[in-house]
């Protein structure tokens, strides 16, 4: 029954967090977000997991903006991280999560931003030079996107890596997203269809940054739709937002 | 890659299950006629369609080629009378395209019945035949039906095509079960029932090329055998078929040891003419899509364009 409980008020600082993100998204205001779920009064472990589950998202308005990120958030989100280690049997998709996490608190910690995702000198970085930034170690198993992949299993575990979809993100993940486009419009096509909007959601992030997704396909149609479906659940809401955000060029 | 002799196993199969339930195809003379005495037509149509496609593609082992026969003669001999149905159905619905849609596939195979033909020439020329409300893909069938026949088709076979759902090439992932007949149907018609892949816009083949592989997926997924079956027709008229190998597997394996193919999920049980009511479509298609998918597999064996 604990087990139960902890789930479900986890799911709930989930949801509060994406929604907090996606306000902070919508209004420019991106101060504080972090401190307001895991600040002094709130449910500490809940709160730090919840971000950990959102990853580098949690401080999306900051990395799409490649702007400056409020100190107490970054050591909110910092803490988020050094509490939710990989362990050595954890899942590549937990992996780089964090491996994300790591270098987004790196990229955001330094004062002119240099090594942001989206900030300014990285657009066309070499993509082989990304996993070696400093702070940012080095890059998880990139196998585990191999090639041969399914574009099922493909759209599947990119949806999940979502949060590292964002301008110049360079890793393994967004160079197998840019290198198989169709594979993963496929696999929005096969999301939308089968109404697993998270996955859709996930999956349109990565296709909002590849410069070849067919016209047919209707991805702006497609991110409204989504959203419309789906956009009960803040994640989605999340992701549709960012997607379009740099579908329009909004993101830096 | 999928293997040539499980796709021709699956069309082998299905006319054995069509020929040992040919009885089946059957008319209702006496049909209500809230229900209507052409209800019964249709099947005999495709049964003879798909006969005249084995012909046609020429990859049927003999004994395909022998069932296809015997399955034509039946139908024509006994389940239209050598014809005379087809006219009893024409002057019971003389509005109706129906019987010539049904004739049409015979009259290709050289059974001509010349009331019906001249029939149609008097129906043809009625500004009622063209002012019919029907759906864009079905107005395609027509206009495509009218060039086969040699009439002027009015509209125009690329101005119907344009205006289906297919030919507007609609955000993909809006398909729904009746938007993917239509797409399918639209394909047949452009193709000739895939005599003419080139025939296909290369709008609409990109389109297709792109797209079909998520739609094989999801159907697959929902065990849709007839639409499944369908839509692998429509990948064996595409310029690169994929003859997709998760799919064709699929559908192998929802086969029945007689033949029959279910057209959803499992095999129905019940009355013998209800189960075939059911599945005899399904089972076309699964001849359909066999024969088809057979002559693109060999003709890549062969390094030659189909």
């Amino acid at each position: 029954m604990e087990q139960t409980g902890t789930s479900s008020r986890l799911t709930e600082a989930v949801q509060s967090l994406a929604a907090d993100v996606v306000s902070a998204l919508r209004s420019g205001d991106r101060s504080g977000v972090l401190c307001a779920t895991a600040g002094p009064g709130a449910d500490g472990d809940v709160a730090l997991a919840a971000i950990r589950v959102l990853a580098s998202d949690a401080l999306l308005p900051q990395v799409l903006a490649a702007g400056p990120a409020d100190p107490a958030d970054l050591d909110v989100f910092g803490r988020a991280v050094r509490a939710f280690p990989p362990a050595p049997h954890s899942s590549p998709a937990s992996c780089w999560s964090h491996w994300g996490m790591t270098r987004t608190l790196a990229a955001l910690s330094r004062p002119h931003l240099p090594d942001l995702p989206g900030g300014p000198g990285t657009a066309g970085e070499p993509a082989a030079r990304a996993g070696h930034r400093p702070g940012a170690g080095t890059e998880p198993d990139g196998a585990w996107l191999d090639d041969g992949m399914s574009w099922q299993d493909l759209t599947r575990r990119l949806a999940v890596l979502a949060p590292l979809a964002v301008p110049g993100s360079g890793c393994a993940p967004a160079r197998t997203a840019a290198a198989r486009t169709l594979d993963l419009a496929r696999g929005f096509v096969r999301a939308v269809r089968r109404r697993d909007w998270l996955q859709a959601a996930g999956a349109a992030r990565w296709l909002a940054l590849a410069p070849d997704v067919p016209a047919s396909l209707g991805l702006a149609g497609g991110l409204d739709f989504v959203q419309y479906m789906g956009g009960q659940d803040t994640r989605v809401l999340l992701h549709t937002d960012a997607a379009r955000l740099m579908l329009t060029g909004a993101a830096v | 890659m999928t293997s040539t002799r499980l796709v021709h196993g699956v069309g082998a199969n299905a006319l054995e299950w069509l020929y040992a339930h040919r009885e089946g195809f059957r008319l209702e003379v006496d049909a209500d006629p809230e229900v209507g005495f052409l209800e019964r037509f249709k099947p005999v149509g495709e049964l003879a369609m798909i006969c005249a496609v084995l012909f046609r593609e020429g990859v049927a082992g003999s004994r395909q080629a022998d069932l296809a026969r015997r399955l034509l003669d039946h139908a024509w001999l006994q389940t239209l009378d050598g014809g005379r149905m087809l006219v009893r159905g024409h002057r019971t619905e003389p509005a109706s395209p129906i019987p010539f849609e049904v004739y049409l596939p015979f009259r290709e195979l050289g059974r001509s019945v010349p009331e019906m033909d001249y029939a149609l020439g008097v129906c043809a020329r009625l500004r009622a035949w063209q002012a019919r409300e029907v759906a864009p893909v079905r107005r395609l069938g027509l206009s495509a039906f009218a060039a086969r026949f040699g009439l002027p088709p009015d509209p125009p076979v690329a101005q119907a095509a344009a205006q289906t759902w297919l030919g507007r090439t609609p955000e993909p992932w809006t398909v729904d079960g009746h938007t993917a007949y239509d797409v399918t149907h639209t394909v047949f018609h452009l193709t000739g029932w895939g005599e003419h892949p080139q025939d296909l816009p290369a709008d609409v083949a990109a389109y297709l090329t792109a797209w079909l592989p998520a739609w094989l997926d999801d159907w697959l997924d929902l065990r849709r055998w007839d639409l499944l079956g369908e839509l692998l027709c429509v990948d064996a008229c595409l310029p690169q078929p994929t003859l997709d190998p998760a799919a064709w597997r699929g559908f192998a394996a929802a086969q029945q040891d007689d033949g029959a193919m279910p057209a959803v999920r499992e095999m129905p049980h019940g009355d013998p003419s209800d189960v075939f009511d059911v599945v005899y479509h399904s089972t076309l298609v699964a001849a359909f899509a066999s024969v088809l998918a057979t002559s693109r597999s060999l003709s890549r064996l062969a390094g030659a364009a189909p």
